[in-house]
């Protein structure tokens, strides 16, 4: 009965934590240079060309569960959409393509508006909805573009307001940037857009929007008696992922060469929630943890010989442990499973002359808390 | 426009569809409304004893058995996830409560593709003895499964009204769906009562995935999904009303069948139940309330 008196601890909201130029937040962004240099120079030296295009779409899908952690981590706002919102950015950024010779960081960037315009759209009266409705409302969106994207199918060429040809024998490839055509060298393309992508949300996320996200996802109703634009705040959420989305569409346009609307059916919107819940929606990294578990784990099982179905079954499993356990997600809980394990090994082995230091009281935030 | 004759036999298959659609939203109001949670792995858990039950048939089993083990394994695993994950969640948001379901989905979605494989392109359907028979209104082929599927949803509607305005339980559960700590204050066995509702939920879901995969088609993915149309209409009645869900689904059923023989429109006739959430919610959501203590969208 305690528990029905007091309300669930919410923790400390991710964005209002100290900005303190301390060591440890130094030698935090000393190993992130030291990762991201490796992901460009490094990594596709070392890896198979398979995996270079898998890592392709680590770095696609890593902007798409950025976006959605945005909302639902720092906003509280669940989207069941957003595979059908990057079929949207895919969609406009291929059309583009066909249709003009416009260099490639310039349709990224009008995938990604006319992106923004189609979220705004959708988001203006969905908003007005909370919740559990919000996130039904968007899964019976995502289900409707899914199914006009069937019928409309994606450019292949051909002319039109559509560029869809069925007739047409030869499809041509969509092109990718000039400096980039090359698979390496599209990977790396694609890293240094996320990177641009995780530096706009992490302005955003260190500035006055993220303190109205987290103020909002905290208690809407006392955001509102704050003298918060909360509808505008909420939106600009919405948008913000709708661009970020529609951009990573426009790069995975050029990174798979053709489109076809089976490859957005409306249940990888929940696969995708699941993961990024699972990577841990409070922290940036989160994002690139989710998209390793939503592209990297199946291409390295496809390699094995394993069915990916097992997976379907581990994101499952993921998402009930998250959300009953742990709602910070892996990004969270790996570093500090390691840190108790190291401090069990020391005990284990220094005993008597080490301390181990009391483990930090776990507040972890709810998900999803707009109550 | 088609002419009218071409719509008649719509009718009946739009009206079976919306029937099994109906007791689908009213076994989903009602767990909603007796625990909080919105129960999106409904479609899947009909799936998986739908498919069970095939397998059973292949290897001899009596038509009787095997749709009763549908029945009971959807039943068993919607009480075994409310039992261990209920009272786990008891105290979050409802949008929690709800997205932990979709991790019961994917675990049997998975597990459904990894036994009834899909990718070999085998076929498999799942028909009831009542297919055969029926009868005719003028030119229109009535069987039987369909009056079963419509007659399910009306006997359903009508039949959980009555129990949750006359018996015990009934009461107990709408006692719940106001505010779960007076009512365990009131000394209402609480978390038994919750295990009653996920059961009910559990076998209003086998009875669904029966009927679908003989009226729809046997694969684990399209019966997974299938409840997003029961969810428009558990969404237009707010998750609230039985007898608005039950009309609801009439419609949806009703309309995403009539669509078929208009050409221009029978691509399009899946969008029917987004459409209809879409319109419903936003229209229905103008008076706003906001409160601090409870989720009201």
């Amino acid at each position: 009965m305690r528990a029905a008196l007091t309300r669930p601890q919410r923790g400390q909201s991710p964005a209002v934590t100290r900005t303190r130029p301390d060591r440890r937040q130094l030698v935090r962004w000393v190993v992130t240079a030291v990762l991201v240099l490796f992901a460009l120079f490094g990594l596709p030296q070392l890896i198979s060309l398979y995996y270079v295009d898998t890592m392709t779409q680590v770095a696609v899908y890593s902007m798409v569960t950025l976006a959605l952690g945005v909302l639902v981590g720092r906003v509280g706002l669940v989207s069941l959409g957003q595979v059908a919102v990057l079929a949207i950015g895919a969609w406009v950024a291929a059309r583009l393509l066909f249709a003009t010779t416009q260099p490639y960081p310039l349709i990224l960037l009008e995938a990604g508006l006319l992106t923004l315009v189609a979220g705004v759209l959708i988001g203006l009266p969905a908003l007005r909805l909370r919740g559990l409705y919000l996130a039904l409302i968007t899964l019976m969106f995502a289900g409707a573009i899914t199914v006009v994207l069937a019928t409309v199918n994606f450019p292949n060429g051909g002319t039109g307001f559509l560029g869809y040809n069925g007739s047409l024998l030869h499809i041509p490839p969509i092109r990718r940037p000039s400096i980039a055509s090359g698979d390496p060298a599209y990977y790396r393309y694609s890293v240094i857009v996320a990177i641009i992508m995780f530096a706009l949300v992490f302005v955003h996320i260190k500035t006055k929007p993220g303190r109205a996200w987290a103020a909002i996802r905290r208690s809407e109703p006392a955001a509102l008696a704050a003298g918060i634009n909360t509808t505008l705040y909420k939106l600009w959420a919405f948008a913000l992922a709708s661009f970020i989305t529609g951009v990573a569409g426009g790069v995975l346009a050029g990174a798979v060469h053709y489109l076809y609307s089976i490859d957005f059916p409306t249940q990888d919107s929940i696969t995708l929630l699941a993961v990024t819940l699972m990577g841990g929606v409070y922290s940036l990294w989160g994002a690139v943890v989710a998209a390793l578990l939503y592209q990297f784990l199946p291409a390295l099982l496809n390699n094995w010989g394993v069915s990916a179905d097992w997976l379907i079954i581990l994101f499952g499993v993921g998402v009930l442990q998250v959300l009953t356990t742990s709602p910070a997600g892996l990004a969270d809980q790996f570093p500090k499973d390691m840190a108790r394990l190291g401090r069990a090994l020391r005990g284990r082995f220094l005993r008597g002359r080490f301390r181990p230091p009391p483990a930090a009281p776990a507040a972890p935030p709810a998900a999803g808390s707009t109550s | 426009m088609p002419p009218w004759s071409d719509f008649e036999p719509f009718i009946v298959s739009g009206l079976a569809l919306g029937g099994v659609y109906a007791l689908s939203g009213v076994g989903l109001v009602v767990l909603y409304r007796a625990t909080g949670v919105l129960y999106l792995a409904f479609g899947a858990v009909g799936a998986m004893g739908a498919l069970i039950a095939w397998s059973l048939g292949q290897v001899g089993a009596p038509g009787w058995v095997t749709w009763l083990v549908c029945i009971a394994v959807a039943a068993l695993i919607t009480l075994g996830y409310g039992v261990l994950f209920g009272p786990a969640l008891a105290k979050r948001d409802p949008l929690v409560k709800a997205v932990a379901t979709i991790g019961l989905t994917l675990v049997l979605y998975g597990a459904m593709d990894l036994l009834w494989t899909t990718s070999g392109g085998e076929a498999r359907s799942l028909s009831l003895p009542t297919d055969n028979g029926g009868f005719s209104i003028g030119q229109i082929q009535v069987d039987w499964t369909q009056v079963i599927a419509l007659g399910a949803g009306i006997v359903i509607t009508a039949g959980t009204g009555a129990f949750l305005r006359y018996t015990k339980l009934g009461t107990a559960m709408r006692a719940m769906a106001n505010d779960r700590e007076i009512t365990a204050t009131l000394g209402v066995p609480v978390r038994r009562v919750e295990a009653a509702a996920w059961l009910g939920c559990g076998v209003l879901a086998g009875i669904a995935g029966l009927l679908l995969a003989d009226l729809v088609a046997l694969d684990a993915t399209t019966l997974t999904f299938l409840v997003i149309s029961s969810l428009a209409a558990v969404l237009v009645a707010r998750l609230r009303s039985i007898t608005l869900t039950f009309a609801a689904a009439i419609v949806v059923g009703l309309l995403h069948d009539l669509l078929t023989p208009i050409t221009s429109l029978t691509n399009y006739r899946d969008m029917t139940p987004f459409v209809i959430a879409a319109i419903g919610l936003l229209v229905l959501s103008r008076r706003r309330v906001m409160t601090q203590s409870r989720e009201e969208a």
